[in-house]
């Protein structure tokens, strides 16, 4: 298996468990959703994948390679990533925010002055066509730019190294419903065309269920369905996000901590 | 968990507080206590009285005032200003009296001798003088360039020096906690000590001249910048620089291309505030013996050529006053970067 999650544990405090004993395979090319709201452990389980945390218990590994420190120089070059808050350099230009992906394959001292190779430069430049922004878009800063063009900046900075894996961590949570979908798109897109796995945390069921080839959904640091997105159901949203019954005012989707009649519910998750 | 409400009450009932605590009243008075004894010892009561006769005389309303005579005298002495300069031609190597440099004229003066037996003045001769009309405000404005160049070579020193204080004052870069506090505290040590005494040691060691000067400068505005310089990068976003360093980007390059494109507004600012402070400041350097148009000021007032001082204070305040238009108009664009 290309990624693997095998009893994935990971906890910030005493009683703050993020990722609670997670396991699962992802096999190259898939495009997999990690579905769940807020404060589920999508975020926590993505990032220790290319260790920007690593796990209080259990291991992931990608590619046969167990991730940890020792690696990871190796390692997080094969995996891009692409945020929420896009988290581009405001005051850089699009062309240098792509190129900054690129950093650990360029040596200091060219990084220091700002050089990058022109064949680098060059793939930037079709990445940048790729994901639809212009000639013009060059060396505009990334400030300026609207929040769709903004990600878009950052898939294209995902994808410089020639990824084997993207990382997705809410990639349109801060964009409107029309852009999320183009930018989810491209994102496919994206991946199909170079062949790179993505694993992509969402929020919005419908988003999940439109694009992903898989769902993983997550509630409380644990996996409560594990599928195909045709098969996630009226009974797979509800043990995600434990509404008994969608009452008028509450938008699906939204997470409903406070259910009291929960537990009682024949549908209710099977992990509490 | 139920938000608490308070039970409700008349608006009659509701308790309201007093304007002044008694605790703020006996705070003022014991401050104006100390105030006034304080007043007493830096004779501020005698200051109010010689500018309120001084100002008095101005108006008309006296015809003495102790201020006004010392107003008088200087203004006496320093007007009109002296823009030339006078040398002995006898004392001028290599002079020759058919190729006078520009502008320039010879004069004759008297040359007097005390005479002790008779108890008077009396003429042993003429000395001749070659006279540079723009001779002393040419040798000031070029102390004033020397200034100028001290304070580009203080900053860029300080610059220098900031660096590595910089990097050890910021957490993610520095070592440890040791290195951290020891280079916070020399940063907060080289900013209370000030330039003055700082230059005094360094005459002591290198000499009257611009050296004392420059290190002075430098040393000062060092802890500036490395603190501020280290207390911008710790403020930094983060995002972006985990976005990078989650690539696998070593930390100076997340610092080149993540840190560096944020902070650069505030360091140009930062510079070009110390650059204008160390003019200022450098013109007065050399009152303890640093160089620049400082010694100038100095040596002219200790002699009471009170006519040079005034041209040196013009030329300090039009210089001073000129960059500071031209950093103005710079400033919008240089933030720009």
């Amino acid at each position: 298996m290309f990624l693997r999650f095998i009893d994935v544990r990971k906890s910030f405090a005493e009683d703050a468990v993020a990722v609670d004993g997670v396991s699962f395979d992802v096999p190259r090319g898939q495009f997999c959703v990690v579905l769940g709201s807020s404060g589920a452990g999508k975020s926590t389980l993505l990032r220790l994948v290319n260790g920007m945390l690593e796990p209080s218990q259990g291991r992931v590994e990608f590619d046969g390679v167990t991730v940890q420190r020792r690696v990871l120089a190796q390692v997080q070059p094969c995996i891009g990533m692409v945020h929420q808050q896009f988290n581009l350099v405001p005051r850089l230009s699009v062309l240098n925010n792509v190129l900054a992906g690129a950093l650990p394959k360029i040596s200091t001292l060219a990084a220091l002055c700002g050089l990058f190779p022109i064949d680098l430069r060059r793939r930037a430049c079709r990445l940048l066509a790729e994901v639809g922004l212009g000639e013009e878009h060059l060396y505009r800063r990334a400030a300026n730019l609207s929040g769709g063009q903004q990600q878009r900046v950052a898939i294209a900075r995902a994808f410089i190294l020639e990824p084997q894996l993207v990382l997705a961590d809410e990639p349109v949570a801060s964009l409107d419903p029309e852009t999320s979908r183009v930018i989810l798109q491209l994102l496919r897109d994206e991946s199909r065309q170079h062949q790179s796995t993505v694993l992509c945390s969402l929020h919005q069921v419908e988003l999940a269920v439109e694009f992903a080839d898989r769902i993983v959904g997550m509630r409380h640091g644990r996996i409560v369905f594990d599928g195909p997105a045709e098969e996630f159901d009226e009974a797979a949203r509800r043990s995600l996000y434990g509404l008994r019954v969608p009452r008028g005012g509450d938008a699906p989707g939204e997470p409903h901590e406070q259910a009291p009649p929960e537990a009682s519910s024949p549908e209710s998750d099977p992990a509490e | 968990m139920a938000e608490q409400t308070p039970r409700p009450t008349s608006p009659d009932d509701w308790r309201l507080r007093k304007p002044f605590s008694l605790k703020l009243v006996l705070t003022f008075l014991a401050v104006a206590v100390c105030l006034a004894v304080s007043a007493r010892r830096t004779e501020i009561d005698k200051a109010i009285y010689q500018t309120a006769e001084g100002l008095a005389y101005a108006v008309g309303l006296t015809d003495e005032a102790e201020v006004a005579t010392g107003w008088n005298n200087v203004m006496a002495s320093a007007f009109p200003l002296t823009f030339s300069a006078e040398r002995e031609v006898t004392r001028i190597e290599g002079f020759d009296r058919n190729d006078l440099p520009a502008f320039s004229y010879l004069i004759s003066k008297p040359e007097r001798e005390y005479d002790l037996d008779r108890g008077e003045w009396i003429e042993t001769g003429e000395i001749e003088y070659l006279v540079e009309p723009f001779g002393y405000l040419t040798h000031v404005l070029w102390k004033m360039v020397e200034t100028l160049e001290m304070a580009v070579w203080g900053t860029l020193l300080a610059l220098a020096l900031s660096i590595p204080l910089a990097w050890f004052s910021t957490r993610g870069y520095t070592w440890n906690r040791g290195t951290y506090f020891l280079a916070r505290a020399v940063c907060s040590f080289t900013r209370a000590l000030p330039e003055l005494i700082v230059a005094i040691f360094c005459v002591l060691l290198f000499g009257f001249g611009t050296i004392p000067g420059v290190l002075a400068l430098g040393f000062h505005c060092a802890g500036f910048f490395g603190k501020f310089f280290a207390d911008d990068i710790e403020n930094a976003d983060r995002g972006p620089q985990d976005a990078l360093r989650s690539t696998g980007a070593g930390r100076i390059k997340v610092f080149r291309f993540a840190v560096l494109p944020q902070v650069t507004p505030q360091f140009v600012a930062y510079v070009q505030y110390i650059m204008e402070r160390n003019v200022r400041t450098a013109t007065v350097l050399g009152i303890v013996g640093a160089g620049g148009i400082g010694l100038e000021l100095k040596g002219r007032l200790d002699l009471s050529d009170y006519s040079h001082v005034a041209t040196t204070l013009l030329v300090i305040f039009v210089t001073v006053f000129v960059l500071e238009q031209i950093t103005q108009s710079v400033r919008g664009r240089l933030i720009d970067v």
